[in-house]
């Protein structure tokens, strides 16, 4: 079964359709990856489906249950909770400065513990964030300062921070691009022993090489559609579409 | 040596009341500003319109014409004086303060990148537990020094206070003209502002060290 169904998703910003129509299916455990050039609608893709921008028209579902529906010119209805089916890592990490790694991680779910009273304890949700801390490497960074850690650190924080209200759907915004290439490393592996462990993810990237190697499916958006939709042999290895084959070709020069 | 005792011990009283409306207005004017910052910031046009007119009322006019306007206006319009003149100066002092850190509270909360409040929405909290659990310490330490500026000049302006009959440091010491002939409390006055001041800057500096374990 799909854990994942977007379906005629459309976004305008004034007179600028940004998304025109875009529908994609994804299996648990798969690994989507999104290619493209800038301006293409990928990051209002990912926004979108993170709620933090709202759709014009669309539906989306979640294993099996509706989350979003929009029509043209009607108030959208979103499911309470939709914002935790998914979980969005940044660009530009945006961990929360005044707060040590270990309380970057349990700031949501502590507050998310007594706003619902869910009856989770502090010690259980801090064995948690000390579990993903150690996922991603960090177990001796627990009491730094944001501040004091590199790029690439500070992603994994950002990794791991999403991780703690266990979305059903991990999606990354170009998580490499604001870091120094020596740091893209790190953060890549940590992305690879994630789909190991069989989470579902979404990765807008130009990280081509990864894209290739990590994602069960590819797609292609250019204008606002998805204009090549494959696995990565597929698309990589036998572009159908000119626009794709025109955007990997420069991109190798 | 006994008058200048006596004089100092006097001039302390006076000192008193101007500690008062400096704490007064402090206690009333920092909620109160944050109050006026959201209005001023606020989508509904109308709101935001309506709060920056009163904020540039309050800022393009001298203290000292409002102080004179809330104490003597009622009095002027209705024939009868509704505020004692203590009542006046904390009402007054505290709009206009409130006015002044309600901007300086806008510029510190537009001042903090989108990207915190994005991470607080997809962690799935709430707005309000985004501004008060994530951004609001951020806006704090970015806003000390203006806000300690204001501050400091808060301490002086309470001498305007006097001009409704409000008995702070400055008209204690101008009674020793009137009444001795003595010309030398009024400047000795400055000794008071200037030790109080040196006492805000060093808690203001404290505070800011305070918070420069992140950035």
């Amino acid at each position: 079964m799909n854990i994942l169904e977007v379906k005629d998703l459309r976004k305008r910003f004034g007179d600028n359709e940004v998304l025109k129509g875009i529908s994609l299916s994804l299996k648990k455990g798969e690994v989507l990856s999104i290619i493209g050039s800038s301006g293409g609608g990928k990051t209002t893709l990912l926004r979108c489906l993170n709620f933090l921008e709202i759709a014009n028209s669309g539906l989306i579902t979640v294993g099996g249950k509706t989350v979003f529906a929009a029509q043209e010119g009607e108030k959208p209805t979103i499911a309470p909770e939709a914002q935790l089916s998914f979980g969005l890592v940044f660009q530009q990490f945006n961990l929360f400065p005044q707060y040590s790694v270990i309380e970057n991680l349990m700031l949501a779910p502590k507050l998310r513990a007594k706003r619902m009273g869910t009856g989770e304890s502090n010690e259980e949700i801090e064995a948690k964030a000390k579990s993903l801390l150690a996922t991603v490497g960090l177990t001796e960074k627990a009491h730094e300062y944001p501040c004091r850690l590199s790029g690439g650190q500070q992603q994994r924080v950002a990794i791991a921070r999403a991780l703690m209200l266990s979305p059903d759907i991990l999606c990354f915004d170009e998580p490499t691009s604001s870091l120094d290439p020596e740091l893209t490393g790190e953060v890549l592996r940590v992305i690879r022993s994630l789909k190991d462990s069989e989470r579902t993810m979404i990765i807008v990237t130009h990280e081509m090489e990864f894209a290739r190697h990590v994602s069960d499916r590819v797609i292609f958006i250019s204008d606002g559609v998805i204009e090549e939709e494959g696995t990565p042999e597929e698309v990589f290895g036998n572009p159908k579409s000119e626009k794709t084959k025109a955007f990997l070709s420069a991109g190798q020069k | 040596m006994e008058q200048f005792v006596n004089i100092t011990l006097d001039l302390l009283v006076g000192f008193g009341e101007t500690l008062k409306i400096f704490f007064v207005t402090l206690a009333f004017s920092l909620p109160l500003g944050l109050i006026i910052a959201f209005g001023s910031m606020s989508k509904f046009k109308p709101l935001s319109a309506l709060t920056r007119g009163f904020v540039w009322v309050i800022r393009g006019t001298p203290l000292m014409l409002q102080l004179i306007t809330v104490y003597y206006g009622p009095g002027l319009i209705f024939g009868q004086v509704l505020l004692t003149s203590t009542a006046a100066v904390y009402i007054t002092f505290s709009i206009n303060y409130a006015c002044y850190f309600s901007e300086i509270y806008r510029g510190g909360i537009e001042s903090i990148s989108k990207g915190q409040y994005e991470a607080g929405q997809v962690l799935g909290m709430t707005k309000r537990e985004t501004f008060f659990k994530v951004v609001l310490l951020q806006v704090v330490k970015r806003i000390i020094p203006p806000m300690s500026n204001e501050i400091i000049t808060l301490v002086k302006d309470t001498s305007l206070a006097r001009v409704v009959t409000y008995y702070e440091l400055i008209y204690f010491a101008q009674r020793y003209i009137k009444n001795a002939g003595l010309l030398w409390p009024l400047f000795y006055t400055a000794v008071y502002y200037l030790v109080f001041t040196a006492l805000l800057t060093f808690l203001f500096g404290k505070l800011e060290k305070k918070l420069d374990y992140f950035n």
